[in-house]
């Protein structure tokens, strides 16, 4: 496979779902995939990468024709869940020279092919055409371990060189040690003092791995070596291929999406609520105040403000993040039945008779009673007419890491909400996600991130991945000025599902009190205008007031936050039944 | 006997996978409902044909759906020149003759429909036909059985609590890998080797079982492959349209089973 610069480079993404699929069927794999994005340089990632069970993916690979691309990726994928199924732990470096990590990278990945190929004889023909270097010319270092992976996999190759012989008697020979990943440390050890001995210049920085389709084996290898160690350290070809490869982010670790997600989000943008631009005149609702039992006119002054803007792929990747979840919830999407014709009995008029209704005519006709004419059966389409409000808490509690999880809740919240859309949209029904919260009571922040009549696309997504925590909970505002955009739907059924990780709170309230019956009165006003509510509390102690707010029915309680985005569509199909 | 049609009098082949045929037989004794469970394809049907053989027993099958009525299940009145007469149903034939009633699918059936076998299924062992004002008692020989797949339930779609706690249950997965084997190899009359290597190929789509594909490859399947390879299709078409095919219509999906069965049958 000769890499010519001039062929226009074949993208991954349409490849994605397909190769994601086959890992799964060969080894119930379901190992994220990842884009890696050209490096600061602007220097397109030329090889795969594993990390900590991530695959990353450069977005294309180079040099590849169009009619080689799909074998390409399908060889690079399996060979990286070769990788994730059978290599393990990773390997420290110790004392190891560059050319023994290549040799060492080398000799696992032929032996993780050939354990993949023990249950999976087919993959042979996966691989095998990639592995096209030959003999002859001046031997250097990187053009024998191409010839030395081609003499492990291809039986039919024939290499003359005695040390490319050597490797592949001393690989096949230790074939009962292949179950174990010392064996690879040991062989690979072995040849690479070998190569060394040869005086064979081996240059790490400009190593690439070969051929094409094995990933750079970075994640093969102890990564805790301190950043710090130059020269002629042994770690020094996996730093050249980081250098090379980084793809702009300070370490390693960052390039895990957990890292991304570990990071604290007191650093993002905190809340500059009052500087957003105003996405309509503020609105002034009451406040009801249970001390003198009556409401305050005017007293909360409510203001839409525009959402920001963020990357519509994290909102995206939710379904990846909870696919088990996501798989359910289609599932259920499909059991609701919903556009399934349902069967009417005992019709005035339809279009088959209904055979129960007739026999009942002709018994009250022989008993000379008048019979019912409603003889007819039909099937009608059942028609879904519901609109539905999804009421997200911002507030800065929300920045709070989940108990037992490594995610702020804000994060579980957003993953819910993006699981919900795609199940709402799916089914056909209109639906909005709103988010707000509160600085006093003359500003509560109030955010439309997907609105009824607009599609759940991209922009709603990154409206929604735009969302920082930050400032208080003003529950009943948010309720009152929800409700009244609910109210405008036309809608036979009218929900509203308001998710809230505390007890509502602000900063000009002292009394705790307040805020709660304030959110109790706006649950019964919003009754009253046939707008069901309906509350789910994330704080595991927080049950007592939420049944106040939303009474024993209306309110559920999320003990263990991360199971929100399972429980958050369940929730809605339910009730909307 | 009213029920000699539904007498089976040749023996349907079952291989047993473990010991569920005493667990019935002893269920069976004590007149126990019994509830069989497991996904699409794994052998219940055959099970209950060949429990039903075994005891010589006739067996009553209804095919549930979600449109099905209890009078559907119990009988109705008909009509005929004189006036009406009362049919019995499928179930009321069983309880009144003596049979094993097979409610195939019973998640499919409404609620409502589902809790007239409450009195059969507890001490009382009887069945009320309202309709008619009768009081059915069971005959000494009458058991019911029910399938059930786990699969399909949901919070929509969910036995009652009152109607899973009658029963006891037998669950059936995908067999081991030998005894699969032999079950291709003697349904389909293939040579066994044939038989393994579909039954690898079937893992592979069983792996994608909640990763896209509702249900992997049921053994159903395995035995259609295996009867289009005896009738001389290559093993890859024969997989091609017993196993492929009809699992899903996602072409992504499609080509990553595919692709399995191709590395893996090589």
């Amino acid at each position: 496979m000769s890499e010519h610069p001039t062929v226009p480079p074949v993208p991954f993404a349409p490849f994605e779902r397909r190769l994601s699929a086959f890992l799964v069927a060969l080894w119930r794999l379901r190992a994220p995939i990842r884009p890696m994005r050209p490096d600061a340089n602007g220097m397109p990632p030329r090889r795969l990468r594993l990390t900590d069970g991530l695959i990353w993916v450069p977005d294309s690979l180079p040099g590849i024709h169009a009619d080689q691309a799909a074998g390409l990726y399908r060889a690079a994928l399996v060979h990286a869940g070769a990788h994730l199924r059978f290599s393990s732990p990773r390997f420290p470096v110790g004392t190891l020279k560059p050319v023994q990590v290549a040799l060492v990278s080398l000799i696992e990945d032929a032996r993780v092919e050939h354990l993949a190929m023990r249950e999976y004889p087919g993959l042979l023909q996966v691989w095998r055409p990639f592995h096209v270097a030959e003999g002859g010319g001046t031997p250097n270092a990187p053009g024998l371990m191409a010839r030395l992976a081609r003499a492990l996999i291809d039986p039919d190759y024939d290499d003359g060189d005695a040390w490319v012989s050597k490797g592949r008697s001393l690989f096949f020979d230790g074939r009962a040690e292949w179950e174990t990943h010392e064996f690879s440390r040991r062989v690979g050890g072995l040849l690479g003092n070998d190569l060394g001995q040869m005086r064979l210049s081996f240059n790490p920085k400009t190593h690439v791995v070969e051929p094409a389709y094995r990933d750079d084996n970075l994640g093969l290898w102890e990564s805790n070596v301190p950043a710090s160690a130059e020269g002629e350290t042994a770690y020094e070809s996996l730093r050249t291929e980081r250098e090379e490869r980084d793809d702009g982010r300070p370490d390693d670790t960052s390039l895990g999406i957990e890292a991304e997600e570990r990071a604290p989000v007191a650093e993002a943008p905190g809340c500059p609520a009052g500087e957003e631009e105003m996405a309509a005149p503020p609105a002034l609702y009451s406040e009801w105040d249970y001390r003198i039992a009556r409401e305050r006119p005017n007293w909360v002054r409510v203001v839409e403000r525009v959402p920001g803007v963020g990357d519509p792929a994290e909102v995206r990747n939710a379904a990846t993040r909870h696919a088990a979840v996501a798989d359910r919830l289609a599932a259920l999407v499909r059991a609701a039945g919903v556009g399934r014709p349902q069967r009417l009995h005992r019709q005035l008029e339809g279009d088959r008779l209904d055979l129960d209704a007739c026999i009942e005519v002709m018994v009250s006709r022989c008993r000379n009673e008048i019979p019912d004419p409603r003889i007819h059966a039909a099937l009608q389409h059942r028609t879904r007419d519901l609109s539905a409000l999804l009421l997200l808490d911002v507030s800065a509690s929300t920045g709070d890491q989940v108990p037992d999880g490594i995610r702020p809740v804000l994060e579980v919240e957003r993953d819910a909400a993006a699981l919900f859309a795609t199940a709402l949209d799916r089914i056909g029904d209109r639906f909005a996600i709103h988010a707000f919260r509160s600085n006093g009571r003359n500003d509560v922040s109030y955010y439309r991130l997907k609105d009824f009549r607009e599609a759940y696309d991209d922009a709603a997504m990154a409206r929604l991945a735009s969302l920082r925590p930050g400032l208080s909970t003003r529950l009943g505002a948010a309720l009152r000025h929800g409700g009244r955009l609910l109210g405008r739907q036309s809608s036979h059924r009218r929900l509203l599902l308001v998710v809230t990780d505390g007890e509502p709170s602000d900063i000009d309230v002292a009394d705790r009190r307040l805020l709660v019956e304030d959110t109790r009165q706006a649950v019964f006003s919003l009754a009253a205008q046939g707008i069901d509510a309906f509350g789910i509390g994330l704080d595991p102690g927080g049950r007592k007031y939420l049944t106040r707010m939303f009474g024993v029915r209306n309110s559920t309680v999320v003990d263990h936050v991360e199971r929100l985005a399972d429980l958050l569509p369940n929730l809605f199909l339910t009730l909307s039944r | 006997m009213a029920l000699n049609a539904f007498r089976i009098t040749e023996e349907p082949y079952y291989h047993s996978i473990a010991n569920e045929i005493a667990l019935f037989e002893a269920a069976y004794s004590a007149r126990m409902p019994m509830m069989l469970k497991g996904p699409t394809g794994s052998g219940k049907t055959r099970f209950v044909e060949h429990m039903a053989w075994r005891l010589g027993r006739p067996l009553v099958t209804v095919a549930c759906h979600e449109d099905m009525t209890a009078s559907d299940l119990v009988g109705r009145f008909l009509l005929d020149a004189g006036g009406t007469v009362w049919h019995d149903g499928p179930l009321t034939q069983a309880v009144r003759h003596g049979g094993i009633c097979y409610l195939d699918e019973i998640v499919e059936a409404r609620q409502d429909t589902t809790v007239v076998i409450h009195p059969l299924t507890d001490s009382r062992r009887v069945l009320p036909l309202e309709k008619r004002g009768e009081l059915v008692t069971a005959h000494p020989d009458f058991q019911l059985v029910i399938s059930y797949n786990p699969g399909y339930q949901s919070v929509l779609k969910d036995l009652k609590e009152s109607t899973k706690q009658r029963f006891a249950a037998i669950e059936f997965g995908h067999p081991s890998f030998d005894a699969e084997t032999r079950i291709v190899c003697t349904e389909a009359e293939v040579p066994e080797e044939v038989a393994a290597r579909l039954v690898r190929i079937a893992a592979s789509s069983r792996n994608l079982k909640g990763h896209g594909l509702r249900e992997g490859a049921s053994t159903r399947m395995l035995i259609h492959a295996a009867r289009l390879v005896a009738r001389g299709v290559a093993l890859a078409t024969a997989c091609d349209i017993a196993l492929v095919l009809p699992i899903t219509d996602d072409a992504d999906l499609r080509d990553a089973v595919r692709a399995a069965i191709a590395v893996a049958a090589a």
